[in-house]
């Protein structure tokens, strides 16, 4: 075989590394949105810039460790190397290098992400615009708002599923719960992806920015249906997100259809 | 022999230590039992002892993993061209119908049973059979008013038409509970409780007519759009309304098709033959079938208007009202099966119509051998979870109050018929209706001389 595996070794972070170049050009052909979705929440670029510092230091040690890997099987390969073999008992100070280094970076990355963290899974927003209540189940989304009082849990609140409505420009407040098995809230465009657990009330919030319909999908395979777990999230200015609302209190109250 | 190398200088570090040196020629303790085979030490003292692997092995290795590539690849071949989905034929109607009138179905009339549902019906496939009249190709289903296009939507594989819409949509929604003949019992059915629908019996419990009335086509497609929240049945929000369409008529199809299987059952032991004269088989089985659900739409229940409260004292009295005809005997009677509580543990062992014929002790054993799920009782619904099946508003609970619920034990409200007779006004039902809306949010320990005797003894 020759070179032949150290060549084919070589293409792996070469389409790796093309593929990204490709997928990053997110407007053109052929991979089109490949890569993220459009950003409308006011955090989401704290996860995307996380991402794209992880992405760039795996990405630099994966070329490096490829290249390397490439070299030395073109370099040593059996039929075209004749030096004969040379064993050595590794060099110390070599070995406490390359501990240090990944060591200390894993340790920068655990640092430099305590806020992104915080601000997404601690610090939740003291007074939300809007609490909606998110109760997954196989294979749907059941949604309840709080109805005029304001209150969960009172005769006036207002059930929907599948469509979560939601008004712009404000804090809101999800309180995620599962009926049945583990499933993940995932609303990409907002970059908010959160398992739901059966038992627990999860918080989960986010800022919208931009009005539009988007996906909200389950992100955890739930079970044979899990495909057809697709929601949507509409984000609405306040008056036509009060609008909406008015409407469903209206059709959940019909004594009549004459 | 080719000497490859599987050392490397940590694990000859170890090996050193332990051997001091040297291997003993039948130890095994490095790498894979599949490439080593023997250990040969070499003379040259500079030559550390090396891995000798037989080619022999290795080829054998590669002969394996080809065969379970070759396996793999045989299999997806074969996953594409499993066996056709097929309308399968209603084997419990004919053990019943074997049984009541005690005499054999002959294969040869299950044939014919099952030729003359194709020649009408068509495929899981093609759900269209044209027939050959006076020399032209007409279609039955399309005569008979079903829109052909829907179904051909509906069923078939998963896919796609020209103009880019889904095809196959009741395989892919739909057939994995349902089955492809519509008979409750796909792959996932055994796992679900309740047990999803069996439209051969042609019933349905979400509706907004009258009992023995079909559901309109609005309510079927609002159970597709909202679902049955307490049951598996999910959403199907967010589908084009072209294809919830598709889906609505293509229920109707097989339903049809299950009612006129099931007729045809009927009187081939009734009668001793399978009919096969086409006016029997569409003026007098398939035509009446179709018919009922044309009329749904006039069988819709609208109830008196109701009062609108002028105060939430109004309410309350309501509510109160309400509350004591749920309990009593002479009024809703509803604590008899929703219970004392009215957590649902009234009667808890009845059946409903599709698990009843079942539950047969002599036959239940033959339903089970043909695929029949286990039955299981019903449960009559906790009131105080606040989860309604068939929608939430109260124009939702007057019309189960008011109609019952078809199928299962839910009966229709006794109307009064004066002011002094038994039985409930329309008035008593919107009362009950608003005790019904409030039972979540009552409290569930009221004030002791509230309370009823034997309130507590559940608990």
């Amino acid at each position: 075989m020759g070179k032949f595996w150290s060549l084919l070794f070589f293409l792996v972070p070469i389409l790796g590394t093309g593929l990204f170049l490709i997928a990053a050009n997110d407007r053109a052909a052929p991979l089109v949105n490949h890569w993220f979705p459009k950003d409308v929440s006011q955090y989401g670029y704290v996860i995307d810039n996380l991402f794209m510092l992880i992405l760039w230091l795996t990405g630099i040690v994966f070329i490096a460790t490829e290249v390397c890997l490439a070299y030395f099987m073109w370099r040593y390969d059996r039929t075209s190397n004749h030096d004969p073999v040379k064993y050595t008992h590794g060099s110390h100070s070599l070995e406490v290098v390359w501990t240090i280094i990944p060591a200390a970076t894993l340790l920068f990355i655990a640092i430099y992400q305590m806020n992104a963290w915080a601000d997404t899974k601690i610090n939740r927003p003291l007074n939300p615009g809007e609490e909606i209540e998110v109760n997954a189940r196989q294979f749907e989304w059941r949604l309840r708002y709080r109805g005029p009082d304001g209150r969960f849990n009172t005769a006036d609140d207002l059930y929907t599923v599948n469509d979560l409505h939601v008004p712009e420009n404000e804090d809101i407040l999800i309180r995620l719960k599962s009926e049945d098995v583990l499933h993940s809230f995932f609303l990409p465009n907002l970059r908010v992806k959160q398992d739901a657990v059966p038992g627990m009330m999860i918080p989960v919030w986010f800022k919208p920015t931009e009005i539009g319909a988007y996906d909200l999908v389950c992100a955890e395979l739930c079970g044979w249906g899990h495909y057809k777990m697709r929601g949507r999230i509409i984000i609405q200015s306040r008056s036509d997100y009060d609008a909406w609302l008015a409407n469903l209190e209206k059709e959940q109250n019909v004594y009549t259809e004459q | 022999m080719s000497n490859w190398c599987l050392t490397s200088h940590c694990r000859r570090r170890r090996y050193d230590r332990r051997f001091g040196g040297e291997l003993a020629g039948n130890d095994l303790l490095m790498g894979s039992k599949f490439f080593v085979k023997k250990f040969t030490v070499h003379d040259d003292p500079r030559d550390r002892p090396k891995l000798m692997v037989d080619n022999s092995m290795l080829r054998n290795w590669i002969d394996r993993s080809l065969a379970l590539l070759l396996a793999v690849v045989g299999l997806a071949c074969w996953g594409c061209h499993a066996p056709q989905p097929e309308f399968h034929l209603n084997e419990i109607e004919i053990i019943e119908q074997q049984a009541a009138v005690s005499e054999e179905i002959t294969p040869e009339q299950r044939d014919q049973i099952a030729t003359v549902l194709y020649a009408m019906f068509g495929t899981p496939d093609a759900p269209d059979n044209p027939w050959e009249r006076e020399g032209a190709h007409v279609s039955l289903l399309a005569e008979q008013g079903f829109n052909v296009d829907l179904l051909r939507m509906a069923a078939g594989p998963v896919g796609s038409d020209e103009q880019g819409n889904t095809t196959g949509l009741y395989r892919l929604h739909c057939s994995h509970c349902h089955g492809i003949t519509g008979d409750g019992r796909g792959p996932t059915a055994a796992f679900l409780n309740p047990y999803p629908r069996d439209y051969r019996q042609g019933v349905f419990k979400a509706k907004s007519t009258e009992l023995a009335a079909k559901p309109t086509h609005a309510d079927l497609k609002r159970t597709l759009v909202e679902g049955f929240p307490g049951t598996a049945m999910p959403s199907f929000k967010l589908l084009k309304d072209i294809e919830l369409e598709a889906l609505v008529e293509y229920v109707k199809y097989l339903t049809v098709r299950g009612e006129t299987e099931i007729e045809l059952i009927f009187l081939t032991s009734d009668e001793g033959e399978v009919p096969t004269d086409p006016a029997v088989l569409v003026d007098e089985i398939l035509k009446p079938r179709v018919e009922a659900w044309k009329i749904a739409e006039e069988k819709v229940v609208h109830p008196v208007t109701p009062q609108s409260f002028a105060s939430e004292a109004e309410k309350l009295a309501s509510i109160e009202r309400g509350r004591t005809l749920f309990y009593a005997d002479t009024g809703g009677n509803c604590a008899s099966c929703h219970g004392n509580l009215a957590l649902g543990d009234g009667q808890l062992n009845l059946y409903d119509m599709w698990n009843e014929p079942i539950a047969n002790p002599e036959l239940e054993a033959a339903f089970l051998a043909v695929g029949a799920l286990p039955p299981r009782y019903l449960k009559p619904r906790n009131l105080r979870q606040g989860v309604y099946r068939f929608g939430r508003r109260p124009i939702d609970i007057y019309r189960r109050i008011y109609v019952g619920i078809a199928g299962a034990q839910m009966p229709a409200a006794t109307l009064k018929t004066s002011d002094e007779g038994p039985g409930v006004s329309e008035q008593d039902i919107w009362d009950i209706v608003n005790y019904v809306q409030s039972l979540p949010y009552e409290p569930l320990s009221l004030p002791p001389e509230l309370e009823r005797a034997g309130l507590r003894e559940r608990l």
